[in-house]
């Protein structure tokens, strides 16, 4: 009978486990053997940032003299890798005058919101606090 | 296509199937918190909007 091999992720470091499962959606359950998980987490944090791009949202970063722009700050760099990537080849500037540019808002930041809350679910799997 | 309604069920179905994965563990649990909190999430909505209809925009 063959014994379920120990999971890559829990043979790394706590906080390289973090920041691989902050880099990629959902890589923090993949390397913990939770793929089912990890593949679902990956495509609704993935749709979600796409349509928030697709709808012309933005990517925040800080304004001085606007506080809340730190705050969604923080949320859009949740999305990780592809915060960095959109950023870099021109997307997630924002189209203020366009139709769904604050539907593009709500979803690019609730994609990031939920890429930080799977570093939370990594985290409790890798250090024992969940089981499954 | 790419009307309010739609991208607010939309929005509705990606934070459902989050959570019910996040925080549930079986299968039938995960459809009941699933339609749960969808329904919470598109009815609500739609509530809320006849709500503040009656409220001047300007």
């Amino acid at each position: 009978m063959a014994e379920e091999s120990r999971p890559i992720g829990m043979s790394l470091p706590l906080p390289v486990l973090l920041g691989l499962a902050w880099l990629v959606p959902g890589l923090g359950h993949v390397l913990l053997n939770r793929r089912l998980r990890a593949a679902v987490f990956f495509v609704v944090v993935m749709v979600g940032f796409l349509l928030g791009i697709v709808l012309d949202g933005e990517l925040m970063i800080p304004r001085a003299g606007d506080p809340l722009s730190y705050l969604a700050t923080i949320a859009s760099l949740g999305n990780g890798l592809l915060f960095f990537v959109a950023r870099a080849v021109g997307l997630g500037q924002g189209v203020v005058t366009a139709a769904a540019y604050e539907f593009g808002n709500t979803f690019l930041l609730t994609a990031g919101m939920m890429n930080l809350l799977l570093v939370l679910d990594t985290h409790d799997i890798a250090t024992g606090k969940k089981d499954w | 296509m790419l009307d309010h309604l739609s991208l607010m069920v939309t929005h509705a179905l990606l934070i459902a199937v989050f959570f019910s994965f996040l925080w549930k563990r079986e299968t039938g649990e995960r459809w009941r918190y699933f339609l749960k909190v969808f329904g919470a999430l598109v009815v609500g909505a739609i509530v809320l909007g006849w709500v503040m209809y009656p409220f001047p925009h300007s």
